[in-house]
């Protein structure tokens, strides 16, 4: 990849105009791995920056401060400034006698559901019990997804295991319901009955659907969830910042308070679908400056990760 | 409008062609700049947005070349050229035939809109009186069979699937047996999401295409999607006889750039666009109005056969 650098080389001070073949090149290559232009054009604007007005002298140099800079930017845009640590929170919540939170937010079909299915198997094996609220009351076979889901992970993790305590049920008031209100007795319930986690499903949603986005809005706003994820599919290409970009504004504009909850972390899922093409973790984080809190990577209830950040940037420098 | 973003972006860069004084190679390479930025913001293939620029400046050959009027003309026709390849495989789609079964298979991606898509299709030829039904062989989603059994049932759609088989393969063809007896003409199968890096998944889809012997496979790609696009629609042509492409969730910002290189991969012409989540949602799509809808263009045949 460093190779396009090359030209570069020489006795003279290093100009923008140098410089661009060798950025058009690095931004290609960025868009390649489905980074989003934008955001590819402002990683090349960090490493113009800089080599400009530096005299360096062999390619080995250039190579050098290239790789540095774009390295120190990817790992730093997919490093947390915030550490989300789920389990030590709901126990917390556990010792305050009430339930712990999670919203799923996303537009369609990007795996919410069963990604929100395989967290609730991740608490299960941590020995929390899961409410799972319906509230996505209009796509068709949406509630019975969910409860087909329960049905499998109460039977890999049967009562008898768990001093006859049932570790997951579900919450469901059919279709066509006010999501906000279901999602309000279903922590209730949970509360009244001691359950220890409520993970609240979402119905899709087009980030323009401006209907849909105040119902989004209303439903955080009334429940106030101890988390709000969104969840992105690895596969999304520019749009994955107005995804983002616009599910944070209609969250703040039609909440109308001062001090709005937003996303707070991001799941990012089908990554096993992307091979080297990593470059929707950069844009997500990039934009919201908010922790990827699992990859979704497969179909079943273990094909659940944490970020590897490390990973994500040798595949885009490769 | 669909892609209409991009058309306006386009439109503005040849606009830049009439204004300047003399064209030559440097006014060419700020326009094709300029179109080349828009196609990747709108997720373009990037290979496919690169080849684009080195055919339109292949065609140009300023040396021999005099008189401003023809270099404009040239110039846009061979960008004009260029889009169409983008959007039009040259292919003409399958024509279901009335009065005889047509069997027409689903597949995709992983939540790229299958299901939803079926139904819609269903639908759409229901009310111009066909006998159409759905199978449903996703036997692995999750509440796959009761989505189907919903739809139709609301849509007045006869449907056929188990609780209990596991094997979509006998699930298909015992449901395409079935509606092939009672005389259904448009008989749609409805199968798992699926990509490329699981082997099994492709081979499960080989195994049903090879049961119900399709007329035409659809393969159905969601509109939001990046660069991973054409690896992953290249390897569905490879295992399967994809012969059609449908484009969703056109409803949203997506400009469905990146959907696009599933025509130029798979080679297949797509044929409708979902713009919604209702069953009426879909639009039956013809490539050259749309093109010179997108460009404003009343004529852009005359201008590409000359
Ligand atoms: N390969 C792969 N597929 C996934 C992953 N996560 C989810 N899926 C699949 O993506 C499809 C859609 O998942 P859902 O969970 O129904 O998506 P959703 O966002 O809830 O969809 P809507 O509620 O309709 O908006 C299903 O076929 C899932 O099995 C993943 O990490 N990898
Ligand atoms: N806004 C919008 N949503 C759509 C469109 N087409 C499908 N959807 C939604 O996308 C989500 C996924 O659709 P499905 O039909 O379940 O997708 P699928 O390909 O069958 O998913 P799997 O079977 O899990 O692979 C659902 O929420 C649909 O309502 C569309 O054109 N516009
Ligand atoms: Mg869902
Ligand atoms: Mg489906």
């Amino acid at each position: 990849m460093l190779s396009m650098f090359k030209g570069l080389v020489g006795s003279k001070s290093i100009s923008t105009d140098d410089m661009q073949p060798a950025l058009d090149k690095l931004r290609d290559h960025l868009i390649t791995k489905n980074v989003a232009t934008d955001i590819a054009q402002k990683l090349c604007e960090s490493v113009a920056s800089k080599l400009e007005g530096k005299v360096l002298g062999t390619f080995d140099t250039i190579a050098t401060t290239v790789k540095t800079t774009l390295n120190d930017s990817l790992v730093q845009i997919l490093s947390p400034k915030r550490r989300i640590d789920i389990l030590r929170d709901c126990l917390e919540a556990k010792k305050n006698r009430r339930p712990y939170v999670m919203t799923f937010c996303g537009v369609n079909g990007v795996g919410k559901s069963t990604n929100l299915a395989k967290i609730c198997f991740w608490l299960i094996e941590n020995n929390l019990n899961v409410l799972i609220a319906a509230c996505d009351t209009f796509r068709a076979g949406a509630v019975e997804q969910l409860r087909t889901h329960c049905r499998h992970l109460n039977s890999l993790h049967p009562k008898e295991k768990h001093n006859g305590r049932e570790m997951v049920q579900l919450y469901e008031k059919g279709y066509g319901k006010d999501a906000a209100g279901i999602a309000m007795e279903a922590i209730r319930f949970a509360k009244d009955s001691g359950i220890d986690i409520v993970l609240v499903d979402t119905a899709g949603r087009m980030q323009d659907n401006e209907p849909l986005m105040r119902a989004l809005a209303k439903l955080i706003k009334i429940n106030e969830p101890d988390l709000v994820l969104f969840v992105g599919e690895a596969l999304v290409g520019n749009e994955a910042v107005d995804q983002l970009v616009k599910f944070n504004q209609a969250l703040a504009d039609y909440s109308s308070m001062d001090n709005p909850h937003v996303i707070d972390g991001i799941v990012l899922t089908k990554f096993d679908t992307i091979d080297d093409k990593v470059g929707a973790a950069i844009s997500m984080t990039y934009i919201t400056g908010q922790p990827i809190v699992f990859v979704g990577t497969g179909q079943t209830y273990t094909d659940l990760k944490a970020l590897n950040a490390r990973a994500v940037v040798h595949a885009l420098m490769k | 409008m669909v892609l209409a973003d991009l058309g306006r972006k386009i439109t503005t860069a040849l606009h830049s062609l009439s204004k300047a004084t003399i064209i030559n190679e440097e006014v060419l390479n700020a326009m094709l700049k300029e179109i080349c930025t828009a196609l990747l913001e709108a997720d373009c293939n990037i290979r496919l947005v690169k080849q684009l620029r080195e055919n339109v400046k292949a065609v140009i050959d300023f040396e021999e070349m005099a008189g401003g009027l023809n270099k404009r003309r040239m110039i846009q026709s061979a960008v004009f050229k260029e889009l169409v390849k983008l959007v039009d495989s040259g292919v003409k789609p399958y024509q279901p035939v009335k009065g005889r079964p047509n069997i027409i298979m689903f597949v995709g991606l992983q939540g790229s809109g299958k299901t939803t898509t079926c139904t819609k299709l269903a639908y759409y030829y229901q009310k111009k009186n066909w006998k159409s039904c759905l199978v449903c062989a996703d036997t692995f989603r999750a509440g796959a069979y009761d989505q189907i059994k919903q739809n139709a049932t609301k849509a007045r759609i006869p449907f056929y699937g188990s609780y209990t088989e596991v094997d979509p393969v006998v699930i298909a063809q015992e449901g395409v047996e079935m509606f092939k007896k009672e005389g259904f003409e448009f008989i749609i199968v409805d199968t798992s999401g699926r990509h490329k890096q699981e082997e099994s998944l492709f081979e499960e889809m080989l195994a049903v295409a090879n049961a119900v012997n399709p007329d035409n496979i659809i393969f159905v790609m969601d509109a939001t999607i990046g660069q991973a696009c054409e690896a992953q629609s290249r390897a569905f042509k490879e295992k399967v006889n994809v012969g059609s492409v449908i484009i969703t969730k056109l409803d949203g910002h997506a400009k469905g750039g990146g959907a696009l290189s599933a025509v130029a991969a798979t080679k297949s012409p797509i044929i409708f666009i979902g713009t919604g989540e209702h069953i009426d949602d879909l639009e039956p799509f013809k490539t050259k109005p749309f093109i010179s809808k997108l460009l404003g263009m009343g004529d852009i045949e005359g201008l590409i056969d000359k």
